[in-house]
């Protein structure tokens, strides 16, 4: 074991000369952080504010319908999530979505409510500024869910009316109200398998594991990168044990490892606002996950036989992993994908960090014993394959 | 200590595939002893030291270091080796000092006594006043000087040298094998390969000649000289030399012959260190002028091309 830090201190002391040390350990995840940070739009802290849409709208009906979708866009501006330009004409309103005055607009044909009234077939438009495609979704979703209204409001007054509670001269009063009104059930939200952690949070933790499995890798390479240039023959002619050698270049990426999680936890929380959880459970969770995909990563390169060779696995793997334990979007945990998703160090990391998030420590422990697990089993099979690499 | 022997090596075989790089290679070195395995490249030189080193398995045969039977993973006989590996096998980023720094604690070299030895090193490989400079920053003599340091960092019983002078400029070269010479003359065995003829002359006690993978030959370069039958040439410029003097230079003994020329006596000799002294006594004796002598002696290349059939750098 001495021999093994003597190794690892000394390839820690080369990864400093070399500068990649600070590059992989400290540089790179804080310009993760620091794009992070601009991706969320200044910070984590700004998610829970509301975001406010501008939008205009070229009524043009002046009949229910049109004051009906009006009274809608103005509850949601109450709410202070959207703000409204008027335009008298469906070209003012055009021109404003074209030269970005307001990021989407409604128009309103004249005879939108007689021809809805009347069981005819009429279209609100939506135009969106082409640079403004979020507030266009948001447009778009607001006349879909508005003419969804409308048509149960339809249904319900056209039944009514058959059934006589509802007299023609009151219809037209009432299908504007049934279109406004709140929905009569409110969908609660469903519990999900996992607590969750905020999105944010979500994709900082996702990629920084992610980026875990490159300064993991090196572990290997270095070890490749030593018999390319012929100083581990000098360390299999010196009287240690060889596993030494694997045990030292694996303690030293562990220990990168280590510090590097520990710098993105600290800068997303401090400059991010990131919300982790309890710090003794990210503590437990960041060990787990980095023996893990050190040793997931000591597997893999061991099939390498030179250096290119184990970074081309390395990335390989590190992407698929990505992929599959929902690095980079969540993933459903049904079926096969899911079965999947739990081989990997990545979906048990979040997982765990879920499970923090709406408990103490002893949430995040089943997560840290299957990482544990993984750095067990595939620690073990990579030591014993690297075993054949260790030779001049 | 086995009679002696710092290295017994026997009968060792290596084949990797179908090629059988090494069969039944056999030698010993005692202590003091500089011993030379000489051939060219391919000959099996690397593969053996490989085995003797404990770095490769061997298929067959023993190796004894210092008594201790050496294997890949035997730990206690690589403590008395030290290897200098052909290709450099030094950290660039590191300086001088730090590269021995850090074998010498992978030999569990004491700190204090680490710190001592470094300096001694340092300053027998002629690197003092640049040991805190990045070794990425040395000349490549400089770097083969400190591959060699650290071979012999943690005072080895026997220090192993493959080739260390392959690519390296005259100066470099000769620093390097007055640095073995300094070595030997303290009592340190040393295994040396190479294929430069002129550096198993001047360095080894004996040399084992390789080729193919096995022994042709071994013993002192006279030895090895004799074994061939080939007898060395002294050429010598006298003035007065007359029949009675050709007739005591042919009584000496070893003289097989000698044939006066225009202005020259050419003697042909069993061992020209042997019998220049005898044969200036008689020229002396006889009032001869000597303005000039001369000696050629057959070397190892002629034994090898004459085992091999081949020259060493074929």
């Amino acid at each position: 074991m001495r021999h093994a830090w003597t190794i690892a201190k000394n390839d820690l002391a080369l990864r400093a000369r070399d500068r990649s040390i600070f590059i992989i350990g400290l540089v790179a995840p804080l310009a993760l952080a620091f794009i992070f940070n601009l991706v969320f739009g200044g910070g984590i802290s700004d998610v829970g504010e509301t975001i406010t849409f501008e939008m205009g709208i070229a009524n043009l009906d002046g009949g229910p319908i049109g004051e009906a979708f009006a009274g809608v866009l103005d509850s949601i501006a109450a709410d202070g999530r959207l703000r409204i330009m008027e335009f008298d004409t469906a070209e003012e309103a055009r021109q404003a979505a074209d030269e970005g005055g307001t990021g989407a607009v409604f128009i309103l044909p004249a005879g939108l409510s007689s021809s809805v009234l009347g069981g005819a077939n009429a279209t609100i438009e939506v135009v969106g500024n082409v640079d403004a495609p979020t507030t266009t979704q948001v447009a778009s979703s607001i006349a879909e869910q508005f003419a969804l209204g409308v048509r149960t409001a339809d249904l319900s007054v056209g039944t009514a009316m058959a059934t006589g509670a509802l007299q023609p001269q009151d219809a037209i009063a009432a299908a504007g109200e049934a279109g406004t009104a709140p929905p009569a059930i409110e969908i609660g939200a469903i519990q999900a398998a996992t607590r969750q952690i905020d999105s944010a949070t979500y994709f900082v933790a996702g990629l920084s594991i992610f980026f875990l499995f490159f300064i993991a890798g090196m572990a290997v390479t270095s070890m490749l990168e030593e018999r390319r240039e012929g100083t581990l023959m000098r360390l299999l002619a010196a009287p240690i044990n060889r596993k030494s050698i694997t045990i030292g270049k694996s303690m030293a990426s562990v220990l990168i490892g280590l510090g590097s999680m520990t710098v993105l936890v600290i800068t997303s929380t401090l400059i991010m606002g990131a919300e982790w959880g309890s710090p003794a459970g990210v503590a437990l969770l960041v060990v787990g996950a980095v023996l893990a995909v050190v040793a997931l990563m000591t597997f893999a390169g061991a099939f390498a036989k030179t250096a290119e060779q184990a970074g081309n696995l390395q990335s390989i793997v590190a992407v698929t992993m990505g992929m599959l334990g929902g690095t980079f979007f969540p993933i459903t945990q049904e079926g096969l994908l899911g079965k999947l998703s739990l081989m990997t160090p990545n979906a048990w990391f979040m997982r765990g960090l879920g499970e923090l998030a709406g408990g103490g420590i002893s949430a995040a422990l089943p997560a840290f014993f299957v990482l544990i697990g993984i750095a067990v089993v595939s620690g073990s099979i990579g030591l014993f394959i690297t075993g054949r690499m260790v030779k001049p | 200590m086995n009679n002696g022997r710092v290295l017994e090596a026997t009968d060792l075989k290596k084949s990797f595939g179908d090629i059988h790089a090494v069969r039944g290679v056999s030698f010993h070195i005692g202590v003091g002893e500089t011993y030379g395995l000489l051939g060219p490249n391919g000959a099996g030189k690397t593969t053996s030291i490989s085995m003797v080193s404990g770095l490769l398995q061997r298929d067959g045969g023993e190796v004894l270091l210092d008594g201790q039977s050496m294997t890949t993973t035997t730990l206690a006989p690589k403590q008395e080796i030290g290897l200098v590996p052909q290709d450099l096998a030094i950290y660039p980023d590191l300086t001088a000092r730090e590269n021995l720094r850090f074998f010498g604690h992978l030999y569990s070299m004491p700190k204090a006594e680490l710190s001592k030895r470094i300096d001694e090193v340092l300053e027998v490989v002629g690197l003092s006043d640049r040991a805190n400079d990045r070794s990425s920053e040395y000349s490549g003599g400089m770097k083969r000087r400190l591959n060699i340091g650290i071979g012999l960092l943690h005072r080895p019983k026997l220090l192993v040298l493959d080739e260390p002078t392959v690519g390296v400029d005259p100066q470099s070269r000769n620093a390097i094998l007055e640095s073995v010479e300094h070595l030997s003359s303290e009592g340190m065995a040393v295994l040396y390969t190479t294929h430069y003829m002129e550096e198993a002359e001047r360095l080894c006690d004996r040399v084992g000649i390789i080729d193919q993978g096995e022994i042709k030959a071994e013993g002192t370069r006279r030895e090895l000289i004799e074994l061939i039958g080939q007898q060395d040439l002294i050429r010598i410029t006298a003035t007065g030399v007359n029949d009675a003097t050709l007739a005591d230079l042919r009584g000496l003994a070893g003289v097989a012959s000698v044939s006066p020329t225009e202005d020259s006596l050419d003697m042909l000799v069993n061992d020209a260190g042997a019998a220049l002294p005898e044969a200036m006594r008689v020229l002396t004796a006889h009032g001869s002028g000597v303005s000039s002598v001369t000696v050629e002696e057959p070397d190892l290349e002629a034994v090898f091309l004459h085992l091999t059939g081949k020259a060493l750098r074929d």
